[in-house]
């Protein structure tokens, strides 16, 4: 495989999972996360960059969000590099983002002002630069704030939000956007009140929300629910210790009708549910989720009549110290999945060969409050941010350091092998969040000639 | 004619098989294996929605374009819109990627065939295959790409564009990202890698769906088209 024709666009580019196979053609398929809508078009070979959607500090660097572009080719003059800094003017929450379904622009959500940044990648994928802005969102809306997962779907996004203009409370909706960053539509998460068609299946229909994930072979779209603005914006001991506060976390992982955009049926997961990874097999008809407060690994899943359930499958962790799982990431081929418990600052790798009954069978600590994880598609390579909210980070580190960073591993299959960190706060950048990977061959381009000079020597 | 028909018979041959569905594990699936063929080719493995009970919320107005049609005719996009509803796609006709060109030109087909047997709707639709390839696809061979999926007296139109400069424009209005294939040397590969769209528009002209592999099926289309013709304008 060349440079050039590591990542290309396809014809077949959006067929679900097949998306990768198809590009085996022409070369392994070895690059992306693993966990992106699978209408988007995937990377083939080495990534060359990792976008980190960075949470501005103040007293750190110019204490703006920004995007910071990482140089993660092991072959390139700059490897392990922050290579392209890019600051947006302000503090907004930096959080999540995601890419277009053809990759070329990634939009960049905010909790606290619930501004949106849209990223032009594609005209030079070292250097992005700032496109479009929304400011409107809670207007357009009819009152939704926070978004969080921007989510592609053909030729549009789907925003999840976590609030409300109302009360600030969790009660919130999913947003479509057309990929140039027109409002379309606002669909409100189903509640007790109203339940817009939905089965309420147990005890919970708050109407809460934070991620989505599709599974369009089964026309399933899944969400999961956190909390409202009046307690992610609050200091997370002051929440901890408000017992109110506690009581406002979601309940419910609701399934919609993909094509209508309904709500099906909403499923008790009690404890914060938040990321959402389905998998990759044509007949793996699930996904999983993993509840904050609880530490539980659940089972999101349709049974042989159609009907979707849910079932807590692992514990994560000592529930009794809190280990309190963020992100997690599934691997290409469904055997693995990496989960992050932010208090103690591990990675634990899971068996899910079989969905109903996880196993951890590795953990590493990567550092204090480790947060997100993406994975190559091979799962090679492994990165890792540390930045969870801006009133929830950590001030003080066992370790005494490692508190903001971004680092890279490799996964031989057994053990991870740490190759390059990045302290963000000493080099004046900020809290690290999302991370979404970057390569020239997207766009036709090839890595510029210095780099491959040093490739050759 | 300039353009070969070798690559177009090509990538015929790979769509008419049909498929047989996508049962296989994509996970035991690498290098020259069988690909994976997309839904669209096979029964769809869900329940379509029942028309007129869901919402296509607009996504903006379908931008307009001069082209060629079949004959060399100037034709602009607009003067395709608002009589009829619209099933937009865009393509190239040596594209040999199944699931592809192919895969919309072949689902377009089914859509014409059901639209057959419900003239009432067929009167109140158009199917417009344009080519992003105008160096290729001359509207000669837009011509004979069409002979082999059109049925007589059904309107689907088969158009180009005089050239790569006028095209330009239309595929970033409709944000169609297309990107031409070339080898380590500078050699054109005679591909093109694109995100395959297509686009459903309604008689006011608006974008009310926009359809890739995933969920381009005859089912979903014309539930869809049903769904168009049950509002009252």
């Amino acid at each position: 495989m060349t440079a050039i024709t590591t990542a290309r666009l396809r014809c077949v580019s959006c067929v679900c999972a097949s998306i990768v196979f198809s590009w085996a053609l022409i070369g392994p398929a070895v690059a992306d996360e693993t966990c992106m809508s699978p209408y988007m078009a995937k990377i083939v070979g080495q990534e060359d960059f990792v976008h980190v959607w960075t949470l501005g500090v103040d007293g750190i660097g110019d204490g703006q969000d920004k995007l910071v572009t990482i140089d993660v080719h092991p072959d390139s003059p700059t490897y392990g590099k922050a290579v392209n800094v890019l600051s947006v003017g302000g503090r907004n929450e930096a959080h999540h983002s995601g890419l277009t379904d053809d990759r070329r622009y990634l939009w960049a959500s905010s909790l606290d002002t619930s501004r949106i940044f849209i990223f032009d990648l594609h005209s030079d994928p070292a250097k992005p630069r700032l496109h479009k802005t929304i400011d409107d969102f809670v207007e357009k809306t009819g009152g939704v704030i926070g978004p969080h997962t921007n989510y592609a779907l053909p030729g549009r996004m789907l925003l999840t939000g976590l609030s409300n203009s109302r009360d600030n409370g969790g009660r919130t909706a999913l947003v479509e956007y057309t990929n140039g960053g027109e409002y379309v539509t606002t669909h409100w998460m189903p509640t007790a009140e109203k339940l817009a068609g939905a089965v309420k299946s147990g005890s919970y229909a708050d109407g809460y929300g934070y991620d989505v994930r599709a599974l369009p072979r089964r026309n399933v779209m899944v969400t999961s629910s956190f909390t409202g603005r009046d307690n992610y914006m609050t200091k997370l001991g002051d929440v901890m210790a408000d017992e109110q506060a506690m009581q406002r976390f979601g309940n419910t992982v609701v399934v919609w009708d993909l094509h209508t955009r309904k709500p099906i049926k909403i499923l008790d997961v009690p404890g914060a549910p938040l990321e959402i990874r389905c998998a990759w097999g044509p007949h793996h008809n699930y996904c999983f989720t993993s509840t904050a407060l609880t530490a539980k690994l659940w089972l999101i899943y349709e049974d042989d009549g159609g009907d979707w359930h849910a079932k807590a499958v692992a514990d994560i962790g000592d529930a009794s110290k809190i280990p309190l799982p963020v992100d997690i990431s599934i691997f290409a081929d469904d055997t693995r999945l990496w989960v992050d418990t932010w208090n103690d600052g591990m990675a634990r790798l899971f068996d899910i060969s079989d969905p109903h009954a996880p196993t951890q069978i590795y953990a590493e600590r990567i550092g204090a409050q480790v947060n997100m994880v993406s994975q190559s598609w091979d799962g090679d390579r492994v990165y890792f941010t540390s930045s969870l909210l801006a009133n929830w980070d950590k001030t003080e580190s066992p370790d005494d350091a490692d508190l903001q960073y971004f680092k890279a591993y490799d996964w031989d299959g057994e053990r991870l092998r740490h190759r390059f960190t990045i302290d963000f706060h000493e080099q004046g950048l900020g809290s690290p969040h999302q991370m979404r990977f970057g390569a020239y061959g997207l766009y036709g381009k090839r890595r510029p000639a210095a780099e491959r000079v040093s490739q050759a020597r | 004619m300039r353009g070969s028909l070798l690559p177009l018979l090509t990538s015929l041959a790979l769509a008419m098989p049909a498929a047989t569905g996508i049962a296989e594990d994509i996970h035991a699936r690498h290098g020259s294996e069988p690909q994976i063929r997309a839904p669209g080719y096979a029964a769809l493995k869900f329940e379509p929605p029942k028309p007129g009970t869901y919402r296509l919320p607009p996504l903006g107005p379908a931008p307009d374009g001069p082209l060629l049609d079949s004959s060399g005719a100037p034709v602009r996009l607009q003067d395709l819109y608002g009589e009829k509803m619209v099933v937009l796609s865009f393509i190239y006709t040596s594209c040999a990627d199944v699931n592809g060109c192919p895969l919309a030109s072949y689902v377009l087909k089914q859509v014409q065939n059901r639209l057959m047997r419900d003239p009432l709707l067929a009167d109140t639709a158009r199917l417009v295959s344009l080519s992003f390839d105008p160096r290729v696809d001359t509207p000669e061979v837009m011509a004979a790409y069409g002979k082999l999926f059109r049925r007589d007296g059904f309107d689907w139109r088969f158009l180009t564009c005089e050239s790569e400069t006028v095209l330009a424009p239309i595929l970033d209005r409709y944000d169609q990202f297309v990107l031409r294939d070339y080898d380590e040397d500078g050699n054109y590969l005679g591909t093109i890698s694109h995100i395959l769209r297509v686009f459903l528009i309604d008689r006011d002209g608006q974008i009310r769906n926009i359809y890739s592999p995933s969920f381009l099926h005859p089912d979903l289309l014309m539930a869809d088209m049903r769904t168009l013709s049950l509002e009252t304008r």
